[in-house]
């Protein structure tokens, strides 16, 4: 565990910049994981049709593209690194909490860069009635936590194997689970007119939880 | 070998004396034997994914292989238990509601929890080298903790129930008539020492197994 | 540099086995003092490079343990990134980063004060300030092992483990390399994991892995 809060501070930010760079520059993972989310989100809305009046559909397509995108394009943070071989040259320079900690904070713009170009997409396609932003914001806010959360972990692991690709979906699928119950119910309870609180206090409970048991964790992914 | 024929002796038993003696609860009139092995098969799945989880845990701070030997046996006998109770509760649903799969809160949990024992065994099967594959199996199966109580208590609150909660509620309030709980309970004993027994042959295999490798 | 005073790495009962396979480093016990060099040497697959990992905390060992302390302070394997510098075959740098970006993220990540000079000396120091612009995927394998020693002084640590140093480097490279190594070893503690029998004549001290042979350990 980092000893000293600042300097942590700094090493992670400097991961984060890295990470940002890297990804500008090649593009690679971004192009992709847009691509694949109108994809997904074309074929999803397509099939479906428009449905102004079915929130509990709309709000169950949303989260499944969501998902669909982020198991899509989570993976490559880590497993980019292990292809390179440039995990060395991190874990000579950081500690695993802070390399995994810069990972997480680089998922989590990069899901929102993916959202602000799917999400408003969706909700365009599929006829979907006037959203009341503050709560459907909180809810797809809160979600995106957890799927950050989840995915550097998982992610993490998943580099150290075999068989990367397949299985990542596989194995965020449970972890995620409750993400896509709580985001579909608070999602559609904002449709409904209804309150979210309930909704987004488990979201955010789910979130921290999953953050901090994975915080504690990160230290015994590497050690070969 | 006495152990297989008094764990036999004592299943077989109960068996017997719960279907032939034993009354029917009224709301579930022939479907009552359900109770008899759907439950105990639920109990020994999360019974076994406790114990997988304890010994992850263990294995992060002891770095001793036994731990990671009693964490992947449970995972795989619970896998084996679960599916078992996933497809007598399926079946009981079927003749009781008139279908297969409802997403009622209990077979969902049941299913989420076969979906983490599916992704641990897959983790692992995945990873080569008994070293790194104990530290990340370990690693999955306590993140996979946290995911496990909105799972099973929370998901299910959100969505409305079929189960016959008030009737075999496990914890609380048993509404049985005697006959039925004196059996229904030797069951799940019955069931937790057959576990208990598989589990320790299966941690005996892979030490053996182990042991041959070096 | 930082003072020599009291910078020691010692090994106790080090072993390490991969899968049930075991290597040269089998209950070596061991402890050097800076300053000077200690040449690491054995037979391919001996575990030259898995002693290096473990004393870099990078590796847990099967069995035993190492100790690493620089004045009087000890400190533990996830900890020892601060005050030493590896140089070892499989180290990669960002190929769509120049050089200097590399050095400056190693050195923004590490904390130091001034990034951009810390890796403009250490370019220097290895020759490649002329190509420091340049991205790394354009460096040839000899450019690179520079690299990865200009990573490795960056931090001006107090203890250097180097991992055939040589290796992807012309007679000059390896005189430049041999002569850095000389002038750190005047004041801290390098390691050289060797059978360069140029390389070994540096080191006033050995440390002997007679190992089962793996074979190419990469």
């Amino acid at each position: 565990m980092p000893l000293d809060a600042s300097s942590s501070t700094a090493t992670v930010w400097a991961i984060l910049r890295k990470e940002c760079r890297s990804e500008w520059r090649t593009r690679y993972g971004l192009n992709a994981a847009v691509l694949f989310a109108v994809t997904a989100l074309t074929a999803v809305t397509f099939a479906a049709g428009r449905m102004p009046d079915q929130p509990g559909m709309l709000a169950a397509l949303l989260w499944i593209t969501l998902l669909f995108a982020a198991l899509s394009s989570m993976s490559h943070a880590f497993v980019r690194e292990v292809e390179s071989r440039t995990l060395l040259l991190l874990r000579l320079v950081a500690s695993p909490t802070e390399i995994a900690l810069g990972k997480l904070l680089f998922n989590l713009v990069f899901l929102c860069v993916v959202e602000v170009i799917t999400v408003p997409l969706f909700l365009v396609l599929t006829g979907a009635p006037p959203v009341r932003w503050a709560p459907f914001l909180l809810i797809l806010g809160l979600g995106t936590l957890s799927l950050a959360a989840s995915s550097t972990l998982v992610g993490a692991v998943i580099a150290q194997t075999r068989s990367r690709g397949a299985l990542f979906a596989g194995v965020s699928l449970p972890l995620l689970l409750p993400v896509l119950a709580s985001g579909v119910a608070g999602t559609r309870a904002q449709w409904d007119g209804m309150p979210i609180d309930a909704d987004a206090r488990l979201l955010a409970a789910y979130a921290v939880a999953l953050f901090g048991v994975s915080l504690l964790l990160y230290d015994h992914l590497w050690e070969d | 070998m006495i152990w297989r024929i008094l764990i036999f002796l004592w299943i077989a038993t109960t068996m017997v004396v719960a279907l032939l003696g034993a009354p029917l609860v009224p709301v579930l009139q022939e479907t009552t034997r359900v109770l008899y092995f759907h439950i105990p098969s639920a109990w020994v799945t999360v019974l076994a994914l406790g114990w997988s989880m304890i010994n992850s845990v263990l294995y992060l701070i002891r770095r001793d292989m036994r731990n990671d030997d009693h964490a992947a046996a449970a995972a795989e006998l619970g896998l084996v238990f679960c599916i078992v109770a996933t497809v007598t509760g399926s079946i009981w649903a079927k003749s009781m509601w008139g279908s297969w799969w409802n997403w009622d809160p209990r077979e969902t949990s049941i299913f989420f929890v076969l979906l983490i024992y599916g992704a641990y065994l897959a983790l692992r099967g995945s990873i080569e080298g008994e070293e790194k594959r104990a530290r990340l199996s370990a690693v999955y199966s306590i993140v996979a903790f946290v995911a496990v109580p909105p799972l099973i208590f929370v998901v299910p609150r959100i969505y409305s129930t079929l189960h016959p909660d008030p009737i075999i509620n496990g914890s609380g309030k048993i509404d049985m008539d005697p006959m039925i709980r004196w059996c229904f309970f030797s069951m799940l004993l019955g069931f937790t020492f057959l576990f208990t027994w598989l589990q320790s042959l299966r941690v005996r295999v892979s030490r053996l197994e182990r042991r041959l490798a070096t | 540099m930082t003072e020599t005073a009291a910078v020691r790495v010692g090994g106790s009962k080090l072993t390490h086995r991969y899968g049930r396979r075991a290597t040269g480093v089998h209950d070596l016990d061991f402890e050097f003092d800076a300053p000077g060099a200690v040449a690491v040497t054995g037979p391919n697959g001996s575990g030259k490079t898995t002693l290096l990992r473990i004393l870099a905390g990078l590796l847990r060992p099967s069995a035993g343990e190492t100790n690493v302390s620089v004045a009087g302070r000890d400190h533990a394997p996830k900890q020892r990134r601060a005050v030493l510098g590896l140089v070892t075959p499989e180290l990669e740098f960002y190929e769509e980063f120049t050089a200097t970006e590399n050095l400056v993220f190693a050195a923004e990540a590490r904390g130091l004060a001034s990034p951009a000079r810390a890796a403009a000396t250490a370019l220097e120091r290895v020759g490649l300030a002329s190509r420091s612009a340049e991205r790394v995927a354009g460096f040839s394998s000899g450019m690179k092992q520079r690299l990865r020693l200009a990573f490795a002084l960056l931090h001006e640590p107090p203890i250097l483990l180097l991992d055939e140093p040589g290796s992807h480097l012309d007679e000059a490279g390896r005189e430049a390399v041999r002569d850095v190594v000389a002038r750190f070893a005047a004041r801290g503690l390098v390691l050289l994991a060797t059978n360069e029998p140029e390389e070994v004549q540096i080191a006033a001290r050995r440390l002997e892995l007679n190992g089962h042979g793996l074979g190419d350990p990469s």
